[in-house]
């Protein structure tokens, strides 16, 4: 945000520290522990790990031997490159950070403030209810009208295996999934082979709304383990968030910019305001490039996006 | 709930209108007028006319929550917009075109590109990774081969009569383009349901626009 006078600025600098001050709050007496995030990452090694990423937004700087590395673009992939390496069996982290990501954005370099929770080696039938409970209510502390998203990679993931795309032919349909794009993959799936998964691919964009709706249109639908296993999953979440909270939806055709993702994945909006407020899901697998497969999940609170939503809602 | 739809102005936007109108939607919108808001107040739906180029820009910005566009604009801008629908209006082809009979692909040198389409360019050509120089233009793209200011041009053809009568032809077909029905990002999360009630009407129209 940008201010005339120096005043309001400081009301802006008061209200973010505020904001920050109440979620950290929070998930202190939730029994996380603070870090603090670096700035820089390895460049090939960021890409390598989520090719979906655009590398031209990605801001590069060079160390002294020359080594290209970007200011973060996504402090959980750095987290897991500290952490993990060093891991040692049975060890369990709950974490929250601050920090701030870097991407260039057109016009110039867009420096995004984000609030953080990982749990990292701990996965029992709790976790993941505990992670969306937490979003849940964040969230809720600033708006009444807010959604929760729930998706599953597992699920796109285990259509994705079956078909064994290559890389071009996995990027582009991604690329339609992300932007919904129905009679462009319909037309692009038209040329490539594998029908019986094919009818679920197709209809994979009518996979939304709430859990019962998606029930009754999976019906006939060509379904393998893995995406059986996503299903039961989101069941399991259906079943304890039911009681507690109407305003949670899914979206099985859901695609995230970061490609770690295994598992459930989770979306926060605030109506009003144009961008996702929290974002985050599990990546198991990631972890697993360290040769142990930890369970971990986690999400980020946006929290520019946020204190727009704020100002907002004094001005009504 | 309040929705409201972004059109362009100009031909697209009066099929659209048109298409709008068979649905039972939009009767607040006269064309005529100069105004460039309309309400249908019984419904709470919204429309606002704007420049073909800035459909985009409200959509992503959250001030409209649906709208038509041409595919043109959503890959030049690399849109983060759902592209729910592509219509069967506004479609014409993204081509390469040149100077007729004249040879243009040089071994020794690097082919000049006019355009005004620089990002489209630029990614159709990286793919078949062929070097090019992109000279970005505003309008009258035909003249630039003519007058030696580039070797082609990437351009929008519908029926190749401006190219003809310029004497260009198309050397290549790069896109089908036509219009698309896009939204925006979270507004599709918060009202899914009118959305694909506007979406549904439009392709109803479609449709019965294809038996005629």
């Amino acid at each position: 945000m940008k201010f005339l006078n120096i005043e309001d600025e400081m009301k802006y600098f008061q209200k973010m520290f505020v904001l920050r001050r109440e979620i950290e709050d929070f998930l202190f007496e939730e029994g996380y522990i603070n870090i603090e995030p670096s700035i820089f990452e390895g460049y090939d090694e960021f890409i390598e790990i989520n090719s979906r990423i655009n590398k031209k937004s990605t801001v590069k700087v060079l160390d002294n031997n020359s080594e290209i590395l970007i200011l973060t673009p996504d402090i959980t992939t750095g987290i897991v490159n500290k952490f993990l390496p060093r891991w040692e069996y049975g060890q369990k982290l709950k974490i929250f950070y601050y920090g701030k990501t870097y991407k260039h954005n057109g016009t110039g370099i867009k420096e995004n403030r984000e609030m953080g929770v990982e749990i990292i080696g701990e996965k029992n039938s709790n976790t993941d209810q505990y992670i969306l409970s937490a979003a849940r209510r964040i969230i809720s502390r600033y708006s009444d009208e807010y959604l929760l998203e729930i998706g599953n990679s597992k699920f796109l993931k285990g259509i994705m295996q079956s078909c064994s795309f290559n890389k071009e032919n996995y990027d582009n349909v991604m690329e339609l999934l992300y932007s919904k794009n129905r009679q462009e993959l319909k037309e692009y799936l038209s040329g490539l082979p594998f029908r019986d998964v094919m009818s679920t691919l197709l209809n994979i964009l009518d996979l939304e709304g709430t859990f019962d709706e998606i029930m009754e249109q999976l019906d006939g639908l060509y379904l393998n383990d893995l995406m059986k296993q996503g299903i039961e999953e989101l069941r399991q979440i259906d079943n304890e968030m039911k009681n507690t909270d109407h305003r949670v939806s899914y979206d099985l055709s859901m695609v995230s910019e970061l490609s770690y993702y295994d598992g459930i994945i989770l979306r926060g909006y605030i109506k009003g305001s144009n961008k996702e407020i929290i974002r985050g899901g599990r990546y198991d697998s990631f972890t697993k490039q360290y040769g142990q497969n930890i369970p971990a999940i986690g999400f980020k609170v946006e929290l520019d996006e946020l204190i727009k939503v704020l100002y907002k809602e004094e001005q009504k | 709930m309040s929705l409201t739809i972004a059109i362009p102005k100009g031909r697209l936007g009066t099929q659209a209108i048109q298409m709008f109108k068979a649905g039972g939607i939009g009767e607040s919108i006269d064309e005529k007028s100069r105004k460039l808001v309309f309400k249908d107040e019984d419904i709470n739906i919204s429309f606002i006319l704007l420049k073909n180029s800035d459909v985009i820009t409200y959509i992503e910005n959250g001030i409209a929550d649906i709208g038509i566009s041409g595919k043109d604009m959503i890959m030049e801008k690399g849109a983060d917009i759902f592209e729910l629908y592509q219509m069967n209006i506004g479609r014409c082809k993204m081509s390469v075109a040149g100077i007729k009979g004249k040879k243009v692909f040089k071994d020794d040198t690097i082919m000049r590109v006019a355009t005004k389409f620089p990002e489209i360019t630029k990614k159709y050509f990286d793919s078949r990774g062929q070097r090019i120089n992109i000279i970005k233009l505003n309008g009258s793209i035909e003249l630039a081969p003519i007058l030696g200011l580039s070797d082609v041009i990437v351009d929008i053809v519908e029926t190749g009569n401006t190219l003809k009568a310029n004497g260009l032809e198309v050397f290549e077909d790069m896109y089908h383009i036509s219009a698309m029905m896009i939204s925006n990002r979270i507004s599709y999360k918060f009202k899914r349901k009118e959305i694909k009630k506007i979406v549904e009407l439009i392709r109803g129209e479609d449709e019965d626009g294809q038996d005629n």
